[in-house]
């Protein structure tokens, strides 16, 4: 049995291992990047490191909203890397049982772009498990999150 | 120019020493802050007088001064003894030793140049 | 007649220098009382700690400070009959001194501070006089023997025999080398100095004795320095230190076996006869300029001056070459310049380096005190490191580091009596260590045995939910208000202080702080700080709606941009957009706007101002809303990939507890430029 953390994000379920969660904490804003992938909120100050927020909606190619008093940091710690999430609501803690995980269902896994690693059903839930090293993964056949050249016409980065 | 050796372990100490001793014209300065230091210093160049202190790591002011006084080159070497000890015994131990003069700290910058300008072999001023 | 010499001038130099000793002298009274405490004596430290008092007794009279005159004379009259004597004071007079040291340490504090230097405290006095009546009685003893010459033997004092035997004893050799000066040998960097220096890497230095010798081709100045060594180092290392053939060196070793592993003092040998024949080689410390941080900061001063011509020399050059001279040669020279600037920069910033056991070594005195308030036993363990770290930061992680011992000697670390019912040893234990983090990080953790954080209590006393992790938990102690001290001692938590160590290590260091802790195990802190603290002088300023900051240093000018002055170059066929020139000195700068680049949503017809920065020495304007301000900035890295973006140096908070982006336009010029349309929207 390990405990998971589970979380909103457009009216769907997620867990995550409680072991990667360093703390939650009321969204009260980021700095934005400029030049970072649309998916960076912004950078916020925790202890005196300066990490990333990623807004799951739109890592998950969703429209974003804007924050309400639900909205949560969720601070991730995987190997030294320290990266925060934004998520719609986040409110309980659950204990899951690993040899209960399912694999996840082909349709859902493609609509999170393979950010789930499988299921589980609690009851008349369904909660979906993230893969969280894959996910704070700058995603380099996405959009190019380094500033364009300022010659590339298509998006005028000099005066128009 | 007269060339003054000023041995103290402490580097404010030798400023000290120095800035009194600026006043006198035509005088060059070496420091040295060991005992080992000054000896050798001795031994590769020439210096007209010596500001000892007593006090240093390694080899101190007394033993400095039997050496110099053991060596032939070295034996009419003015030395001028800077100490804390300012008893009349400590003047006569370092006197016997072979010091030339003797100096009490704490000091005023007058009475070093004084001494200094005693014992230096010739009058190195040409001031005004 | 003569100029006056005001010695009071040398007041700074001299605080430094006694502070110093001061340090020095504690050491070695917690090196002495560890050696009386396993039976022993510590000659060499007893002599050390004479001598520190003796050159603080000097100075001070020179500068005329009467009061640490008086206390530094009597601690050093008490040691010096010691000393004579070759025995250890007895054990309780180490307290007496180390309040004698603290005493004088106390009166160059209010001297540094302005303030005069308080009479010698009179309870110190008389115990001290207490200790003068008890003084031990002169006990003869023999001692063992060395085969060296009798004329050397005669002249080493009983503890450095001692050492060679210790020394011989436990499987090092004895060595002879002998070192002639000559001014041949000084050229080729061959002083008694260096070659000190040099044996200190290979071999423990018992004792330098000069010799006299009459002039010859192998003694060319008439002397030579016999140094008695103990190595374990070959031969060749030994003779290449002293820069001699190995053949020379003489072997020497003990005469006969001694049986007792307790070698006892002897009289005989010099000791300390008032001031004469001083044998410490092994405490001096070679090469060491002792400099005020401020004239540092001056030579800084200095160096942006430099640099700043050094802009002007470039654009002169530049000049030149737009006129068509060739200016190869001397663009050579400018980039040599420039190259040197830079390593000149880093140099002086060496310069202000100083090492983390400066920092550590201080940690043991600390405990002493603490133990005897607090009734606790503690072991202090010290793992340091080579590392080094700014005077600046040194100075503001040392109260850091009190607090951090202070906690854990006085809430954490369980009495005697409870350790052996928790059946924990005794005697506590406090750990701290360094280590290099990175090329740029320290990571100090200090850790202690005792009885962990109790995360209830704390939440109770603090009136908020109990903390689910070890991350809330050190917020939770962090929290203003909670610094009571009855948290602390009721409920085992800690509380004092550690608001100023977050404030410290986060707010001012831009560090990080860490929490491990297990109830009735133990807990420990780990900080990571910068070497260098990355201060910087910044501009900040405003671009829709979003502060940033600039380093001044990368900024040619701040410009005013007069919309009536710029020419706007027209978009041309293949589309590519328009974009504003203006004058500056002669030379056409173009204006990017700061929001278009960043692609930022912006109000048309702000971009007042412009900050001019030079990429390849060519000027770039970027075009900002408005100026907010100079001021000093701490800057913490974003290492994340995810925000390591061209133009982005970094991040700093400006007050509000917000990251505010610290820009490197010169970095986001080039990457405009790398595309070419900035640099062919010039010509």
């Amino acid at each position: 049995m390990k405990l998971h953390v589970v979380f909103v994000v457009a009216g769907v379920e997620y867990a995550l291992p409680i072991t990667f969660v360093l703390q939650m904490e009321s969204f009260t804003g980021a700095t934005p990047v400029p030049g970072s992938p649309p998916y960076v909120l912004g950078v916020v100050t925790l202890r005196g490191r300066v990490i990333p927020v990623l807004d799951l909606r739109r890592r998950f190619g969703l429209p974003a909203v804007a924050p309400t008093l639900d909205t949560r940091i969720i601070v991730t710690q995987v190997g030294g890397r320290v990266v925060a999430f934004c998520v719609d609501r986040a409110r309980e803690v659950i204990l899951l049982e690993p040899e209960r995980l399912q694999p996840a269902p082909e349709l859902l896994s493609e609509r999170t772009i393979g950010f789930v690693n499988g299921t589980y059903t609690v009851g008349q839930r369904l909660l979906l498990l993230l893969d969280l090293p894959r996910i704070s993964e700058s995603d380099h056949d996405h959009e190019p999150h380094a500033l364009p050249a300022a010659d590339d016409h298509r998006r005028p980065a000099l005066p128009g | 120019m007269s060339a003054i050796l000023v041995v103290d372990d402490s580097k404010v100490m030798r400023d000290m020493v120095v800035a009194c001793l600026r006043a006198i014209a035509g005088t060059t300065y070496t420091h040295a802050s060991t005992g080992l230091e000054a000896i050798e210093r001795l031994s590769l160049a020439h210096f007209d007088l010596m500001v000892l202190d007593l006090n240093m790591p390694d080899v101190g002011g007394i033993e400095v001064l039997e050496f110099v006084r053991r060596q032939d080159r070295l034996r009419a070497l003015p030395v001028l003894i800077v100490t804390t000890r300012g008893d009349e015994e400590s003047r006569e131990r370092v006197l016997r030793a072979g010091a030339t003069a003797f100096l009490a700290k704490p000091f005023t910058p007058e009475a070093i140049i004084a001494e200094v300008r005693r014992l230096l072999p010739e009058p190195a001023e040409t001031r005004a | 007649m003569t100029t006056s010499t005001d010695l009071k001038e040398f007041l700074t130099a001299y605080l430094v220098e006694a502070e110093e000793h001061v340090a020095l002298a504690n050491q070695r009274l917690l090196a002495l009382e560890a050696a009386q405490r396993s039976g022993g004596h510590d000659a060499r430290a007893l002599r050390e700690i004479f001598r520190s008092l003796h050159t603080i007794k000097g100075l001070s009279a020179m500068v005329g400070v009467e009061p640490v005159v008086a206390i530094a004379h009597r601690l050093e009259a008490f040691v010096r009959g010691y000393d004579r004597l070759g025995t250890a004071p007895p054990l309780h007079s180490t307290d007496v001194l180390l309040k004698g040291v603290q005493a004088i340490a106390q009166r160059l504090t209010a001297l540094g501070r302005g303030e005069a230097a308080s009479p010698p405290p009179p309870e110190l006095l008389a115990e001290l006089d207490r200790l003068d009546s008890t003084q031990a009685a002169l006990v003869e003893q023999s001692g063992p023997e060395l085969d060296l010459e009798p004329e050397l033997l005669a002249k080493l004092a009983p503890f450095e025999v001692e050492q060679a035997v210790r020394g011989i004893r436990s499987g090092e050799r004895g060595v002879i080398a002998e070192f002639f000066p000559s001014p041949d040998r000084a050229a080729q960097g061959f002083s008694i100095n260096s070659v000190r220096e040099r044996l200190s890497a290979c071999a423990e230095i018992v004792r330098v004795l000069p010799r006299s010798l009459p002039v010859s081709p192998e003694s060319p100045a008439g002397l030579s320095f016999v140094l008695i060594l103990l190595t374990q180092a070959s031969d060749e290392q030994v003779a290449s230190a002293v820069g001699v053939k190995a053949a020379t060196l003489k072997p020497f070793s003990t005469l006969r076996a001694v049986a007792s592993p307790d070698v006892p003092d002897s009289i005989g040998a010099p000791a300390i006869d008032d001031e004469e024949n001083d044998p410490l080689a092994a405490g001096v410390r070679r090469g060491i300029v002792r400099v005020d941080v401020n004239r540092l900061d001056d030579a800084m001063e200095e160096l942006a001056t430099l640099i700043v011509t050094r802009y002007r020399l470039a654009r002169a050059v530049a000049a030149l070459t737009a006129r068509g001279v060739n200016t190869r040669e001397l663009s050579d020279v400018v980039a040599d310049n420039a190259r040197q600037l830079r390593s000149l920069r880093a140099a002086i910033v060496r310069v202000r380096m100083v090492s983390v056991s400066d920092l550590l070594d201080r940690v043991p005195l600390l405990v002493r005190g603490l133990q005897r308030t607090t009734n606790r036993r503690v072991r202090v363990e010290l793992e340091g490191t080579e590392a080094e770290l700014d005077k600046s930061v040194s100075e503001r992680l040392f109260p850091v580091l009190v607090h951090l011992v202070r906690n854990a000697v006085d809430h954490a670390i369980e009495t005697p009596d409870e350790r052996v019912r928790r059946k924990k040893p005794e005697e506590g234990l406090l750990r701290i260590a360094c280590r290099a983090h990175s090329n740029t990080r320290l990571e100090l953790t200090v850790s202690d045995d005792g009885r962990g954080i109790d995360r209830q209590a704390v939440a109770r006393k603090a009136g908020r939910p109990v903390p689910e992790t070890e991350a809330a938990l050190l917020e939770l102690l962090c929290m203003p208000g909670l610094s009571t001290r009855d948290v602390a001692t009721t409920t085992s938590g800690r509380g004092m202080g550690m608001e100023i160590v977050k404030r410290v290590v986060i707010d001012e260091l831009g560090g990080e702080l860490e929490l491990a802790t297990e109830l009735g195990t133990g807990t420990t802190f780990t900080l990571r700080v910068p070497l260098t603290i990355a201060i910087v002088d910044a501009f900040a300023f405003e671009c829709a709606g979003q502060r940033f900051v600039v380093p001044v240093s990368t900024v040619d000018e701040i410009v005013e941009v007069d919309r009536a002055e710029a020419v706007a170059v027209p978009a041309n066929a293949d589309g590519r957009p328009n974009l504003d020139i203006i004058l500056r000195r002669g030379h056409a700068v173009p204006v990017v706007r700061l929001a278009n680049v960043f692609r930022m949503t912006h109000e048309p017809g702000t971009g007042q101002k412009a900050i001019i920065v030079r990429r390849a020495g060519l000027p770039i304007a970027f075009a900002v809303d408005r100026m907010l301000g100079q001021q000093e900035v701490v800057i913490r890295p974003m290492n994340d990939a995810l925000v390591r973006v061209p133009g982005v140096s970094g991040a700093t908070d400006l007050g509000d507890g917000r990251p505010t982006l610290v820009l490197d336009l010169v970095a986001l010029g080039t990457s405009l430029g790398a595309g070419g349309s900035a640099r062919s929207a010039l010509t």
